[in-house]
């Protein structure tokens, strides 16, 4: 199989501090990818470069063959990538189907999004990607009524209906209890493997990286620290990941 | 670095405190204190207005006529809001930028429409009025469009902030998702700013049940017109009549605004009784433009003839002086005299917050809810509740009626001057600075005050060492604020004969003499935009 992610050589400097240093990465179609490594390290700017929010200052990302940065029509390039964050992405004052037929906007036409909001449009969709979050009894509940743990299940039900071909996944359960934080993320594993798609997520927790992800890459000062199947890192590679400078 | 007593971070607010008093104390002595600033029995017709308040005219005609009138006002006030609202609603949005990529073109096109927001609103309804009277003629669209454009103007601008600090998270997560910009604008700005746009407009829609009393003045019906004929008949019984009605209406929307901004705002809603004001206030819509195409007889075809827009052209030409021999901003006297009322209006605005504030900073401790009950001085009092009462009271009694309708009754006690305008604009402003600066110290912190009061400090002690500097900031910034509104309203109180600019551009506009108000007008503009200036400056030094 063809490199279907390919990074090379990026860079992102903030004001002083560099974020990513000349990083290199190929990712395979349907891999499951886990980023950890310390605060600051690096995780969300690389997501924000992959997801095209941000430009790197140099190297070049190429997607299935075209560079992203000619991927120029945001509606085409939400069908290849798709986002979340923690669950303050939503719009808290509309029902949940609007945010969750959100998905369909890089679909639909202005037209087609103002009836919608009147007459929500493709409401099966919502329905059924609702189902499957386990949040069919919810359709019509006002998004800031719910707990966070269902808003991320809001979240996942759009990105359901988005469809797009990688899913990037930036601390995506950083704000929910342990229990919760499992549960969302064993659901975003199985989306992302019934639908065949490729997922990059940066997490906090090394357990759940090792348990749910097939490869996990270590960042570390906005260097690659180590790139390894997950079954192969062992304790000692992440303890030194977490080592602060001064015991060094 | 040791801080030394001489800082001047540590005295700014006294400094600026103090020369605020300097300057008002100053502009009082451009007042002759003599008996001349009253008509002869002024004194007299003071004492009869003031006992009528007492036996209102409630005769079944007169009840009749002011509910009637109040229905009127109301039909008015509700058509120029919606009609502000469509404004607010296309401005406020263009005004924002959120259509617009990041470019140099967006800063461009916000900042005019920004700046065209500022000048709707720049200009008091009453003026607009005026405007309209004169190119198209005594209309009821003509009241209507005056209501319109500075309401709009205001709302347009918070709408236009509040669009801008939505947060960015959402709106982020909508494009990543291959939302477009009138996408994300439906899907994230709007449900986003929904409930505090929707607060704040009802609580500009009490302000518009005013202005739409004093519209009166452009021929419409209502409140102020029956105000002003009983005025001009000496029925005072009656002026009072019409002027607790208005009080009452203001009174019943401040209410239903209140409660639904209560509403809005909390999380358990009354999904029932939302869906009631959401009802009524179809209803209102429905019922007030067709009140205005029956009974008012209003045609819309009528304001957009060919002779109207001759009459319109021949009014913007006559402004800007063509077919004038003499036009009044190429004579150096007409100048030099714009320049002294202009003056004199400055004096009138700071005079009017001096009294307002003064008469508020003297009642606003019994007008706090935790001085009435005692729990701020741990001193309860018999008379707690009743001099909370009175002046509460007495604070929605002086902000239910407005600047104009104070200034045509005290017109019949003093003679034309600055002074009496000073008086009407801080008769209105003292109610609202008063309520203002009373939740000022319901806000406060209790616990230094009950320290003072226990170590025996007196109502004056507690008043200056532990009210005052706690809640002077606070205090400054909505004294400020309301110098910004009063001079706004200075050239307002001067149509009816309260001196300034007003009394001018209204006695210009009788004689035709168009160059001569394009002046006052540009001066008037210059004082409000730069009250606004120093206003925002002084904030800034206070903060």
């Amino acid at each position: 199989m063809s490199e279907f992610i390919d990074i090379k050589k990026i860079g992102k400097v903030y004001e002083r501090k560099i974020a990513l240093s000349s990083l290199s990465l190929s990712v395979k179609k349907g891999e499951f990818i886990a980023l950890i490594g310390p605060s600051g390290a690096g995780k969300t700017t690389l997501l924000n470069l992959l997801a095209a929010t941000l430009p790197p200052d140099q190297g070049e990302i190429t997607i299935d063959g075209q560079l992203l940065a000619e991927m120029t029509d945001q509606k085409k390039r939400a069908k290849k990538i798709g986002i979340i964050r923690q669950q303050f992405d939503l719009i808290g004052e509309l029902p949940v189907i609007h945010n969750v037929l959100a998905g369909k906007l890089s679909e639909w036409g202005i037209m087609k999004s103002l009836l919608s909001m009147f007459f929500p449009q493709d409401k099966q969709d919502a329905i059924l990607a609702l189902t499957r979050v386990g949040l069919r009894d919810k359709l019509y509940e006002r998004t800031s009524a719910l707990s966070g743990g269902e808003q991320q299940r809001v979240a996942l039900a759009r990105l359901l209906i988005q469809n797009p071909e990688i899913v990037l996944a930036d601390e995506p359960v950083a704000s929910l209890d342990p229990a919760r934080a499992e549960d969302i993320l064993a659901l975003l594993v199985k989306i992302a493997s019934e639908g065949n798609q490729t997922l990059i997520a940066s997490l906090h927790s090394v357990e759940y990286a090792k348990k749910y992800f097939d490869r996990l890459i270590a960042l570390k000062d906005g260097y690659l620290f180590f790139d390894l199947p997950a079954s192969s890192v062992t304790d000692a590679h992440i303890a030194s990941l977490y080592k602060l400078k001064e015991q060094a | 670095m040791e801080r030394s007593w001489w800082n001047y971070e540590l005295h700014k607010r006294k400094i600026v405190s103090f020369s605020l008093l300097l300057v008002f104390l100053w502009s009082l002595t451009s007042i002759n204190w003599n008996k001349d600033l009253f008509h002869s029995g002024g004194l007299n017709t003071a004492k009869q207005i003031g006992a009528a308040i007492f036996s209102p005219d409630l005769s079944n005609d007169i009840l009749l006529l002011a509910l009637e009138s109040s229905l009127t006002t109301l039909s008015y006030a509700v058509a120029g809001m919606s009609l502000a609202l469509v404004i607010a609603f296309f401005w406020g949005i263009l005004a924002s930028g959120v259509l617009f990529s990041i470019s140099k073109n967006n800063r461009y096109v916000k900042r005019f429409f920004r700046g065209h927001l500022g000048f709707m609103r720049a200009i008091h309804e009453l003026v607009w009025a005026w405007l309209f009277v004169a190119s198209i003629g005594l209309s009821p669209f003509a009241a209507i469009f005056a209501l319109a454009i500075p309401y709009g103007g205001i709302l347009g601008k918070i709408f236009a902030d509040m669009l801008e600090d939505v947060r960015t998270e959402p709106i982020k997560a909508l494009e990543a998702a291959g939302a477009g910009k009138w996408q994300t604008l439906m899907y994230g700005y709007l449900p986003m700013v929904r409930a505090s746009i929707v607060s704040y407009a009802m609580y500009r829609f009490e302000c518009a049940v005013r202005s739409s009393a004093i519209m009166s003045f452009v021929g419409i019906g209502g409140l102020g017109y029956q105000i002003q004929l009983s005025l001009d008949d000496l029925q005072y019984n009656q002026v009072w009549t019409f002027v607790f009605f208005l009080i009452f209406l203001v009174l019943l929307i401040d209410m239903w605004s209140n409660f639904l901004r209560n509403q809005l705002t909390s999380v358990n809603r009354a999904i029932k009784q939302l869906k009631t004001s959401v009802f009524l206030m179809i209803l209102l819509l429905i019922g007030s433009w067709l009140s205005i195409f029956t009974i008012e007889n209003a045609n819309l075809s009528a304001v957009f003839t060919k002779e109207n827009l001759h009459y319109t052209i021949q009014f913007f030409k006559g402004l800007i002086g063509i077919g004038e021999d003499q036009p009044a901003f190429l004579s150096s006297e007409s100048w030099a005299n714009a320049l002294s009322l202009t003056w004199e209006t400055l004096l009138m605005s700071i005079i009017a917050t001096g009294f307002a504030t003064i008469a508020a900073i003297f009642t606003m401790v019994p007008a706090a809810r935790n001085v009435a009950d005692g729990s701020l001085t741990l001193a309860k009092k018999w008379h707690g509740w009743l001099s909370f009462g009175m002046v509460r009271s007495g604070y929605i009694f002086t902000r239910a009626v407005p600047e104009l309708i104070w200034a045509m009754i005290i017109i019949f006690v003093f003679k034309p001057g600055i002074l009496p305008g000073a008086i009407a604009l801080a008769l209105h402003n003292y109610g609202i600075l008063g309520k203002l600066l009373a939740e000022v110290i319901e806000d406060l912190d209790s616990r230094p005050i009950r320290n003072l009061a226990s170590c025996g400090a007196n109502k004056i002690q507690i008043l200056l060492l532990g009210v005052l500097p706690a809640t002077l900031p606070r205090f400054l910034t909505y004294i400020l604020y309301r110098w910004e509104v009063i001079m706004r309203t200075t050239i307002v109180v001067g149509f009816v004969g309260a001196g300034g600019l007003g009394q001018q551009f209204k006695l210009s506009m009788s004689f035709f003499h168009y160059t001569d108000i394009t002046l006052f007008l540009f001066f008037y503009l210059v004082l409000v935009y730069a009250a606004d200036f120093i206003s925002e400056k002084v904030r800034l030094v206070i903060k």
